[in-house]
Order: structure tokens, then C-alpha cells, then sequence
């Protein structure tokens, strides 16, 4: 143990670290919207679809869902060429980012509708709710309610362990600043704790502000801690 | 393209890279098992002391709470990185494999924490302060009265979890452990089609992971119908 921590050059490498924060919180808000779209198409698909059509969403789902993100990402960087479709390293990491939280964000929302009963609905129509009312306060707070935690806690785990794997293809967000720059300065184990901090403080202020939001938007008690 | 795909095929497929690949898939599920393993009986000591009772043990509570919150916010490539560059600090030549198995450790502790805690949160308060009343020790409440009926509650997300960590290993393959990623890559640089290269490796994670998910939900649905069929008073 004859090993002198030497954090003044890692905080030297601040300003580009945070740049790469900046590049993690982009793709991560990225993912999440195009992942959203897609779970919400392939859960109506599952939910209300044919046969074959529920089949082919949930082919999609279970492949997705039991293959890593990085061998997906690895496809489509490794793979495509040889097709003569040539994407940049970030365009690779999106698409095969969205489409991994696309599956998850499908079981997910299927959740969501499944909670609404019919039930619920007639009786709302015996009420004499319109169809935007019903929509308004009787399907949308039940969807929010089952599936706020759940889509709140997906987006912090795309926030971390998704767009870090952008990293293995060179992509300079977070993790990939830090690489760039231990490999520079030979500073690794300074310049991940920081690194490190920096994920915490991100995904807390996501947590944090994700929990309020819920709150207020949504009546739901979505825990921070 | 196609042509390249069939041609490639044969040589592919051959003896020796079908053993190459093996061991690489025992490799990734040897380090998911060791790992996960471990982490649950670190979990189990964690979530212990965080809800040891009194003023005196607060920094224990503290100092578990901290570790769960700041490792479930940290990517897990970063966290084998940093055991990557901390170990070789202690340790001279520490093999790659101790590396991944403590980077596994230490990320599914935080996990498994969570859900352990929410399996001894199910049990109801009055049968711990039956337990209380009838002068149980600590740890024979735990054994006795809490464990028996949160097992149910803990073995399925805990399962789910480990079984999820066998895609989630693929990371470690950046430190340069020989799991089936590295594999792929290997094979990949030897000139072999990406696209065959990593379809297979896909296929074999699928070939993995599928049929433990089924397993794991099978067990939940099992276990979900023993905690039903409990005489109810």
C-alpha cells in the first residue's frame, strides 16, 4: 500500500467530466422518450393486437429483454457494416439503447393498461363522464399510479448503467471522459471516484426532482430513498 | 454478403471455437453465480446491521444505508474499473476473475439489499413484537419468526436479479476477462463477420438467460401459491 492519492489532477480533468455528465443526461433523456414510444406502440399492440401481432411484440420483448445492451450495441457497430450501413458510435449506442428500453418500457406500460377496469369505466359512463373526462380522471391517474414508480426507477437505471455502455464503443459521455482523460494523465482510480460522485449527484438530483414531479403531477408517492 | 455469411460458416463453426465459446459461456455464468452469491449473504449482513436497534449503533445504519444508495447509483463499469485500479493498489497480479467476482459483489450487494429489506419489511410488526414479549433474542427473531416468512417474498426478485446480472456481466469483458463477450470480440478481430460473431453471442445470452427467466418466474408463481394457501385465521 505505497499508493498517494492525487485528486488535484483529476479535478483538473472537472470541466470535461461535466461536459461528458452533460452528454449522459442527454442520452439518457433521449432513450427514455424514444424507449417510451415504443413500449407505449408495442404494449397497445400486446394489449389490443391480433394473434400474430401480440406474438411478434412479445418476440420482441423476450429478445430484447434477454440479450445484453452491449451485444446489441456491438451488432449494430460491429455487425451493419458488412451490410454497408456505416453508423457513428453514438448513433449505434442510441438506437440499440432505445430499442433494450423500449422492450422494458413495454412490459412495463402493459402493466399500466391492464390496471384500468372495464369496470370502472361504465361506471364512470353511468356517471356521465365524456370520453375526454374519462380519459382525464379515470384512465390516466390509474396508469400514472401503477406505473410512475416503476417508469421513474427505469429512467435512473438508463440514466447509469445504460448510457455508461456507450463508453465501450467510445462514445464521450461520463464514463468515456474518464477514460479519455485517465488515459492521459494515468490517473484512473482518482478519476473514477470522481467520475463516480459525479453519477451520484446526477441520479440524485433525477431522483430527487422525479419524486417531486410525481407528486405533484400525479398523486403519487414515488420514493426517493 | 450472404455468400461471405455461408463461406464463413464451416470455419466458423469449427471444434476448436465452439470450445472457445463454451468456456465462455462457463465463465460468464461461474462469475454471475459466484458473484451473486456472495452478494446476497453480504446483502443479508448489510440489511442486519441496518436495522440494528439503539442510538448508539445510528452510524452502522448510516454507513449501510450510504453503501446501498451511493452503489445503486454508480454504473457498473465504473464500479469495475474502480476495483479494477484499487485491488492492484493491495493486491500484486490479482487475476482478472477476483476482480469481476469483487466488482459483481460489490454492485449486487447494493441490489439484493433492497429487496432483502423489503422481504423482512413484509413480515407483520406483530409478530415481531410477539416475539418481543416472549423474550426472542435478536437473532433468533430473525431465524425464527422473519426468515421463514419472507422467504417467499425475497427468493423470486432475488433470482430475477441474478438472472438479469448474466447480461449485465458482459461489461466486465472491458477489463479484459474471458467471458463470452471477450469472446465474441476475439473472434470478431480474428476476421470473422461481425454479424455471425455476435448473433451467435446474442443467441448463446438468449440460450442463457431464457429459460432461467421461466424458471424464475415458475418459482415466484410456486412460491406465491405457498404464502396463499397459509391457513388463515
Amino acid at each position: 500500500m505505497n499508493y498517494t492519492f492525487q485528486f488535484g489532477v483529476a479535478l483538473d480533468g472537472l470541466p470535461q467530466l461535466l461536459k461528458g455528465a452533460l452528454l449522459t443526461f442527454e442520452l439518457g433523456v433521449v432513450t427514455f422518450w424514444g424507449g417510451a414510444l415504443i413500449g407505449l406502440f408495442f404494449a397497445a399492440l400486446k394489449t389490443f393486437g391480433s394473434r400474430p401481432v401480440r406474438w411478434l411484440a412479445q418476440a420482441y420483448v423476450v429478445f430484447f429483454t434477454n440479450t445484453p445492451a452491449l451485444i446489441q450495441i456491438y451488432f449494430l457497430y460491429f455487425g451493419l457494416p458488412e451490410f454497408g450501413i456505416r453508423w457513428s458510435n453514438i448513433t449505434c449506442v442510441l438506437i440499440g439503447l432505445t430499442l433494450n428500453a423500449g422492450a422494458y418500457l413495454t412490459e412495463i406500460m402493459r402493466a399500466g393498461f391492464l390496471s384500468v377496469r372495464a369496470t370502472e369505466l361504465e361506471a364512470a359512463e353511468t356517471l356521465g363522464f365524456s370520453l375526454p373526462q374519462q380519459i382525464r380522471y379515470v384512465i390516466v391517474p390509474h396508469i400514472a399510479k401503477t406505473i410512475y414508480p416503476a417508469i421513474a426507477n427505469f429512467f435512473i437505471v438508463i440514466l447509469v448503467m445504460g448510457t455508461s455502455i456507450g463508453a465501450v464503443v467510445g462514445v464521450n459521455e461520463l464514463t468515456g471522459e474518464a477514460i479519455n482523460l485517465s488515459t492521459e494523465n494515468y490517473r484512473w482510480l482518482e478519476m473514477f471516484i470522481v467520475a463516480a460522485c459525479i453519477y451520484v449527484v446526477l441520479t440524485l438530483i433525477a431522483s430527487i426532482s422525479l419524486a417531486l414531479i410525481g407528486r405533484w403531477a400525479f398523486r403519487v408517492k414515488a420514493k426517493i430513498f | 454478403m450472404l455468400e461471405r455469411l455461408i463461406r464463413e460458416l464451416p470455419r466458423f463453426f469449427s471444434p476448436e471455437n465452439l470450445a472457445f465459446l463454451a468456456q465462455g459461456v462457463g465463465m460468464t455464468l461461474a462469475l454471475t453465480f459466484i458473484g451473486c452469491t456472495l452478494g446476497f449473504l453480504l446483502a443479508f449482513l448489510l440489511v442486519y446491521l441496518r436495522q440494528t436497534p439503539g442510538w448508539w449503533a445510528a452510524p452502522v445504519r448510516l454507513l449501510a444505508i450510504t453503501y446501498v444508495e451511493i452503489f445503486r447509483r454508480i454504473p457498473f463499469l465504473v464500479i469495475t474499473y474502480l476495483v479494477l485500479f484499487f485491488i492492484a493498489v493491495f493486491v500484486d497480479n490479482a487475476s482478472l476473475f477476483l476482480i469481476a467476482v469483487v466488482a459483481i459483489c460489490i454492485y449486487s450487494t447494493a441490489y439484493t439489499a433492497e429487496i432483502i429489506r423489503g422481504g423482512f419489511e413484509s413480515v407483520p410488526r406483530q409478530q415481531i413484537e410477539a416475539a418481543l414479549a416472549m423474550n426472542f433474542s435478536r437473532w433468533k427473531t430473525l431465524t425464527r419468526v422473519i426468515m421463514p416468512q419472507s422467504w417467499p417474498v425475497i427468493i423470486p426478485p432475488a433470482v430475477a436479479f441474478m438472472i438479469s446480472f448474466i447480461k449485465d456481466t458482459s461489461l466486465v469483458s472491458q477489463v479484459g476477462v474471458f467471458e463470452l463477450t471477450f469472446r465474441g470480440k476475439e473472434l470478431n478481430n480474428m476476421g470473422f463477420s461481425g454479424i455471425l460473431v455476435f448473433g451467435t453471442i446474442a443467441l448463446l445470452y438468449f440460450l442463457m438467460s431464457y429459460p432461467l427467466t421461466r424458471l424464475g418466474a415458475w418459482l415466484e408463481k410456486r412460491l406465491a401459491a405457498s404464502r396463499h394457501h397459509r391457513p388463515q385465521r
